[in-house]
């Protein structure tokens, strides 16, 4: 075995068949995961192992044997370790949440499968407390094997909606309603390229059938135009296609407009590490796709370091194949989210530091056209603890929507500055320092 | 910006012309420091205490409304040998007609205490200040008055019988009838001589906002190794802490600003887990309460450091139409529109309402580069 370290940050698909194939080609592989558990997104475990969300069989199977070839893998598992960034000499960080340190390491390649960030689209009132997004809930529900306290809606588009609405149905909490923005037909093309996928159909139809039987209100072709607070719960203003409205008061909206892969600390640093991305963090194409993708960022490690590869065209094949499938089911969705041009100023667009619509539009309807650098430091919009990851990509859009063309580049709001996340102060406090520079 | 203000104000037709965009070197990088307490003794005091009165001129008057607090700055020295650098700057800060109060005892614990509680003794530095740099040009900016073009590089001066005649930009030659060079280490493009400025990397930390269980900070405060650090004061017999010298400013957002480094680099787009460790290590050993807030963020930027520490303002030799205000090192945000208002004058042929002459570029016989 080589004895230089690679190290892999994400304990979901991408990233356990990425450190297994690393270390079958003999590196020695360090794993390292946020959270308590690995799983990730998709494959979350539940902090009692009682008390578990029903998720398909298939998907069930590919876990448990990534599970069970990491087991028997020379693979070092480090959970609880945050991946905070590569700092300026080229060093990892990770903040060990077990001890409350940073620690840092100097791989000699990085595989980032961090997993995509989930899209929620600006509405007015999504900043209150009780908006969740659907992906948020689902994970909760997973760890906790319970569903929330309370009416739940929700909206928005996406296949995570009907997922998230039979999960809650199983666990005895039925939603109040799924609003799908879209309105599109299955196309023939599309059908055509599910049905090249049939375990996409029969998962559909595994979510589907209870909620029918359960009698849930799959409302196509709505979507949420406001909410505002109704005493401590959340009145809820719904249009339908041809502009009716509706309200509807619950305890949670939890809101979702499919997922986006993850800018947020993926550039490779100046001094860093060789990089690779691996899975939804590279490009959103689900967890079968994952996997593929996790063993084709470990062999591009592999043919790097100069070990022997394998033929990885299986892989390839795969990737290629989740690829066709995923544009034909997005075409059954709408992630436009509310058009820009009716939302009111009010509207809050970045909820670490609550800035408006309005204060981007005052920003934008001077003559002299402002840098997205200007609108980042002056506006704040990117600015908050989460560097612009939920909003940079809606700013950069509506700016460019008032400008025709040229839009700002997401990756000028984005950070790409550590800490990838906050990281408490006192983690650094015990950080030796590397070199006596005194 | 400053001076494209003022002189658009006097009747002049300004471009500013940027490589890039505004506020995009040490300025967006900046603490927003407008601050007297330190500085280097003699002119560069003496500027900076004229500095923040006109900085309270221009919030007076609306210019910077909003945009200037006024506030102290609180010099705090933790240990024993540390007790002479403070002394020693407050009596120069006197001198220069600055207040100052010294805090010991029981003063020291009810204003201090809290944030700091391991202070030996602490001076107050009295109406100083706070203006984040990148708002102070964004103000300037939209009360406009003169065009901004962003991205648009000078690639040379187009000279005629002792004089400047226009700016060759990528696209062509545009006429001016005087030149202002403030680009910070680029104006050295422009101009004969070498090594005259250096780059001086700082690194920056910004905390999330603090808890309800956070003490009260009644201002910035500064670690007397900060004097040092920046070389405003002799080092004495305290050890060269590597040019780390610690300010905890709390931002009027509530989040803390923790900085800062002066290193001789220019690599401004990255900070290095070191630095910011010692920092913070630093910052906690000062105000242990920091340790419960987090990181959200670090950054660094790059400082233009003249070889005697003095900034660079007045004409260049070679044309009678061109001047240069460079060199401003950390020192920036606080001269930053004085400076511009000087420089207004001086190219409308008035007399400077302060006396610049220390700053002067023939101190190093700056000229013209041949090449410009």
């Amino acid at each position: 075995m080589s004895d230089r370290e690679v190290l892999v940050i994400g304990g979901g698909p991408a990233g356990v068949a990425a450190a297994l194939e690393m270390a079958r080609g003999g590196l020695k592989v360090t794993l390292c995961e946020q959270g308590p558990r690995l799983g990730g997104a998709i494959h979350r475990q539940p902090d009692d192992p009682s008390r578990r969300v029903r998720v398909p069989k298939a998907q069930r199977q590919r876990w448990q044997a990534l599970a069970e070839a990491l087991a028997a893998s020379p693979v070092t598992v480090l959970c609880r370790h945050m991946f905070a960034g590569v700092e300026g000499s080229g060093a990892v960080l990770l903040e060990d949440r077990a001890s409350g340190r940073i620690v840092t390491r100097h791989p000699a390649a990085l595989v980032l499968a961090l997993g995509g960030v989930e899209r929620a689209t600006p509405v007015p009132g999504w900043q209150l407390p009780g908006v969740v997004t659907a992906g948020g809930l689902q994970m909760m529900m997973k760890s906790t094997g319970r569903a929330p306290d309370g009416d739940v809606l929700l909206a928005g588009s996406g296949p995570l909606l009907v997922a998230v609405a039979a999960q809650l149905t199983a666990l005895g909490k039925a939603p109040v309603a799924v609003l799908e923005r879209s309105t599109s037909a299955v196309s023939l093309r599309a059908l055509a390229g599910l049905i090249r996928a049939p375990a996409y159909l029969w998962e559909a139809a595994g979510y589907l059938l209870p909620l029918t039987k359960a009698g849930i209100r799959l409302q196509r072709g709505a979507s949420v135009r406001s909410i505002v607070p109704a005493g401590d719960r959340l009145s809820v203003t719904i249009v339908d296609t041809i502009g009716l409205e509706q309200r509807l008061v619950v305890d949670r909206v939890a809101l979702h407009d499919g997922l986006l892969p993850n800018g947020n600390g993926t550039t490779p640093a100046p001094n860093g590490p060789f990089t690779v991305l691996a899975g939804d963090c590279r490009e959103v194409l689900g967890g079968v796709a994952a996997i593929a993708d996790g063993r084709l960022a470990g062999l591009a490690v592999l043919a790097r370091l100069g070990q022997a590869a394998p033929d990885l065209a299986g892989a390839a094949a795969t990737l290629r194949r989740e690829r066709r499938t995923q544009s034909a089911l997005n075409t059954l969705f709408d992630y436009s989210g509310s058009d820009a041009a009716h939302l009111p100023d009010d509207t809050v667009i970045c909820r670490c530091e609550g800035r408006t619509l309005g204060q981007l539009r005052g920003m934008l309807a001077a003559g002299d056209r402002v840098s997205a650098r200007e609108i980042k430091l002056n506006g704040r919009f990117g600015m908050g603890a989460c560097q612009g990851r939920f909003c940079a990509e809606w700013v950069a859009a509506f700016v460019a929507s008032q400008r025709d063309g040229q839009p700002p580049q997401v990756a000028e709001i984005v950070g790409s500055r550590w800490p990838v996340k906050p990281v408490p102060v006192s983690a650094f406090v015990d950080l030796p320092p590397s070199s006596p520079s005194e | 910006m400053s001076a494209a203000h003022f002189l658009s104000r006097a009747g002049w037709r300004v471009t500013v012309y940027d490589s890039g965009v505004v506020a995009s070197g040490a300025t967006g990088s900046a603490d927003g420091a407008v601050s007297v307490a330190s500085k280097k003794p003699g002119p560069l005091m003496t500027l900076a205490v004229a500095a923040v009165r006109f900085y309270e001129h221009l919030a007076e008057t609306g210019v910077l409304v909003d945009e200037f607090i006024s506030r102290s700055t609180f010099m705090i020295a933790s240990q024993s040998d540390e007790l002479d650098v403070l002394e020693s700057q407050s009596a120069q800060l006197e001198a220069a007609g600055v207040p100052v109060r010294l805090l010991k005892g029981q003063s020291l614990a009810e204003t201090v205490g809290a944030a700091a509680p391991s202070a030996l003794a602490a001076v107050e530095v009295q109406g100083e200040g706070h203006a984040v740099g990148y708002r102070v040009v964004e103000r300037l900016r939209r009360l406009g008055g003169f065009t901004i073009r962003r991205h648009c590089r000078i690639v040379g001066l187009r000279q005629s019988g002792g004089s400047v005649s226009g700016v060759v930009t990528e696209q062509g030659v545009e006429p001016a009838d005087a030149v202002l060079l403030a680009a910070g280490l680029g104006s050295m493009d422009f101009l004969a001589g070498s090594g005259l400025i250096r780059p001086r990397k700082g690194q920056l930390i910004v905390t999330d906002r603090a808890g309800r269980d956070t003490p009260r900070f009644p201002g910035p405060l500064m670690s007397c190794r900060y004097l040092v650090s920046k070389g405003s004061h002799p080092a004495g017999k305290l050890p060269e802490s590597r040019s780390l010298g610690l300010v905890v400013d709390p931002l009027r957002t509530g989040q803390f600003l923790i900085g800062g480094s002066r290193e001789d680099r220019d690599d401004k787009d990255t900070a290095d887990a070191d630095t910011v460790a010692s920092l913070l290590r630093d910052a906690v050993a000062l105000s242990p309460s920091l340790a419960r807030l987090r990181v959200i963020r670090v950054f660094a930027g790059v400082r233009a450091a003249t070889r005697d520490g003095m900034p660079i303002v007045g004409r260049v030799g070679g044309a009678d139409n061109v001047w240069v205000a460079t060199g401003f090192e950390g020192d920036g945000i606080c001269l930053g529109p004085l400076m511009g208002h000087l420089c207004q004058q001086m190219i409308c042929g008035r007399p400077a309402d302060q006396d610049i002459s220390a700053l002067g570029a023939d101190r190093f016989g700056l000229k013209l580069a041949d090449a410009a």
